[in-house]
């Protein structure tokens, strides 16, 4: 299925409104389960979403138990002497936050689908100004590059000999705060020689700008759109009745 | 034995259909020095990063030293092979030029008297005395490819791998860095120096492999062992 | 024109004076006017230098930003505000006259180093100045490329632009009707391309070293 970019961003912020609304374990694990069906829909194996979702999985069990521990309330299922560390209620919380971040962030892989010109271009036909259009998307271009970035300085330090998994922990945190700043700087640096070559290639000479090509909402995506957005806001409106 | 072997080596970026390399045949000598030329987007580059571990083949195997290639890690490879890659930008991490020369050889644990004399000789081998406490990224682009190339020859390696290391160059560095690279070699270190230089690889070179469209196009051949006098 | 120089001199430098880069966006004092076609560099805004000069950095990977090669390359006739139509022109025109049409579709991102650097020279050829400044293009280029290049300035210079390119390679250099050396910021000398290179006393064999 082709569908404009806007369509799909129409339903990434529906997905994600939806999951930060609901407050209840059942709720989230629908729209979640939703999340996945649609990704399906555009072509993702489960296994490639299993892969994305992996980085996040420390930090959703550090917050699951932080939420166990520290929100009380309901029937206390195991304690250590008279202090109740799992509730239902705190376990519940946890599953919760834990849903929410799943949603958003496989709601956020159908931004992965469109290339970052589609992205500009929708919002720019959305009336966005193109300097923010284009500030958004070079931020999320940088992402990457800042993480390939790391890569590399990790590679290159291993390549001048260093066994980086063998040297003790206290000295590898020393050689990673020597190698923080000149890194961030080096990084920044880049960032500017970047705004420089747009601009020397007349970035902003004008007002306006033009564009090579135009995205064009077909029947289907209206459809799409619509769909998402009557649902997502009688979900809301029962909600709150 | 051939220090870097490698059979039947082909790559092609993952999601992206486009092989880059087609079953590379390829043994190189310890104390060789070999020319990779060919045209852009032929694969040079994709080629020498197999060889230090840094892309995986897709298929086919490659040894280094007798032993698989993947058995070694990235800091073993590191210690045997210096590279140099072809953007200075991507290989300069520390906070100051010394630093930068000086880095290997004080995680590998030398005495910093040691490793200030090799900073020292390097520092005016390469004519960047004078920049000694610079940011490494402040530098013009020919300085930081001297750096680069100062930074991995301080580590003494095996064998190096130097991608592009003219560009940014004058003659009279080039012909520096050539003088330099010549004693090593003679000294019983070989390298691959991936160019377009052909001044330079016709200077340099004693064996050509030409590589299009990710194969091997022609190869002048191993020199045979005897041929270093010193 | 080609500006020379050992590595260090301030070529680079001076390009940057020379597009505006200095004056807008890097630190630095920036003494005396430099005037680019009777306007004071100093006068105008960085993008509106644009109109006047393009350049095409050292550093292929900080000035490629768009997902695809055609994006890469329509990137500044959009900003100059052409109609569509004309935008695809351009971009056709300047992919044929590169001989990388093939590259389309591909992320800049992903190319070989040399490649970058000719869509690096196409997204700039795309702005369509009068003045164009290349920063050592040439050095990463195999001899293809290179002739290529040479044979798209030679064409733009039939056209009336006015090419400034710092080299090293001297060799590289002999499509240049001026020659301006440079040794430690200061310029060392300018004249025409021929007379200079007869004089090898001068080059000395630090800048012309012959591989013999």
């Amino acid at each position: 299925m082709k569908l404009d970019p806007r369509t799909k961003m129409v339903m990434v912020v529906c997905l994600s409104g939806l999951a930060l609304l609901y407050n209840t374990p059942g709720q989230l694990l629908l729209v979640f389960a939703v999340t996945v069906a649609l990704l399906m829909i555009f072509h993702f194996e489960l296994s490639v979403i299993g892969d994305y979702l992996k980085p996040f999985l420390s930090l959703m069990l550090f917050l699951l138990v932080i939420q166990c521990v520290f929100s009380p309330g309901g029937e206390v299922l195991l304690a250590a002497g008279p202090v109740p560390l799992i509730t239902t209620g705190g376990l519940s919380m946890g599953v919760c936050v834990v849903l929410r971040i799943m949603t958003v962030a496989a709601a956020a892989m159908l931004f992965t689908t469109f290339s970052s010109r589609d992205f500009i271009l929708g919002l720019v036909q959305w009336k966005v100004p193109y300097e923010l259009a284009f500030m958004v998307s070079i931020a999320l271009r940088f992402l990457p590059v800042f993480r390939d970035e790391l890569s590399n300085v990790v590679t290159a330090v291993q390549l001048r000999g260093v066994e980086l998994k063998k040297v003790p922990w206290r000295e590898k945190m020393a050689l990673y705060r020597r190698l923080f700043f000149p890194v961030v700087y080096g990084t920044m640096l880049k960032a500017q020689q970047l705004a420089v070559s747009m601009e020397a290639r007349g970035f902003r000479v004008y007002p306006r700008r033009t564009y090579l090509r135009r995205l064009n909402l077909l029947g289907a995506d209206i459809a799409v759109m619509l769909v998402c957005l009557v649902s997502t806001i009688m979900l809301i409106a029962l909600h709150f009745t | 034995m051939a220090f870097l072997e490698l059979t039947r080596v082909s790559f092609s970026y993952p999601k992206r259909g486009r092989r880059v390399l087609t079953e590379i045949d390829l043994a190189l000598d310890r104390d060789e020095i070999t020319a990779i030329v060919g045209p852009n987007g032929g694969g040079k580059t994709t080629l020498t990063k197999l060889m230090i571990g840094v892309l995986q083949p897709s298929g086919g195997q490659i040894r280094l030293d007798g032993r698989p290639l993947a058995g070694y890690s990235l800091g073993e490879i590191g210690r045997r092979v210096g590279y140099v890659f072809q953007n200075p930008d991507v290989q300069l991490f520390c906070g100051t030029v010394a630093e930068e020369i000086g880095f290997g050889l004080t995680n590998r644990g030398y005495k910093p008297e040691m490793v200030e004399e090799r900073i020292q000789f390097y520092l005016d081998y390469f004519e960047l005395g004078v920049y000694r406490n610079v940011f490494p990224l402040h530098l013009s682009r020919g300085e930081k490819q001297r750096l680069a190339i100062a930074a991995v020859l301080a580590n003494e390696p095996l064998f190096l791998i130097l991608d592009e290391p003219t560009a940014g160059l004058d003659a009279y560095r080039k012909k520096l860095l050539a003088d330099y690279l010549q004693k090593i070699a003679r000294l019983g270190r070989g390298m691959i120096l991936v160019s377009h230089d052909e001044p330079f690889v016709g200077r340099m070179a004693e064996r050509v492999v030409a590589l299009k469209d990710g194969r091997i196009q022609s190869d002048s051949g191993r020199k045979g062992n005897a041929a270093y006098e010193a | 024109m080609v500006v020379a120089g050992l590595s260090g001199c301030g070529k680079s430098t001076l390009c940057f004076c020379l597009c505006g880069a200095i004056r807008h966006n890097r630190d630095g004092v920036l003494a005396g006017e430099v005037l680019l076609n009777g306007k004071n560099v100093r006068e105008l805004r960085a993008a509106g230098l644009a109109l006047e000069v393009g350049m095409v950095f050292q550093d292929p990977d900080t000035q490629l930003f768009s997902p695809t090669v055609e994006d890469e390359i329509a990137f500044a006739p959009e900003n100059l505000c052409l109609p569509p139509g004309r935008i695809r022109e351009r971009v056709e025109h300047v992919l044929d006259l590169l001989g990388i049409a093939a590259l389309r579709e591909a992320n800049p991102y992903r190319l070989s180093g040399g490649e970058k650097h000719l869509v690096a020279l196409a997204a700039v050829l795309a702005l369509d100045p009068p003045v164009l400044l290349l920063d050592e293009v040439m050095s990463s280029l195999d001899s293809a490329g290179r002739k290529k290049v040479a044979a798209v300035l030679e064409r733009l210079r039939g056209a009336g632009k006015t090419i400034i390119a710092v080299e090293h390679d001297l060799e590289a250099v002999d499509f240049a009707d001026r020659l301006m050396v440079m040794e430690k910021g200061a310029l060392l000398r300018y004249g025409r391309t021929e007379t200079l290179l007869a004089d090898r006393d001068f080059m000395g064999e630090k800048l012309w070293h012959s591989w013999n």
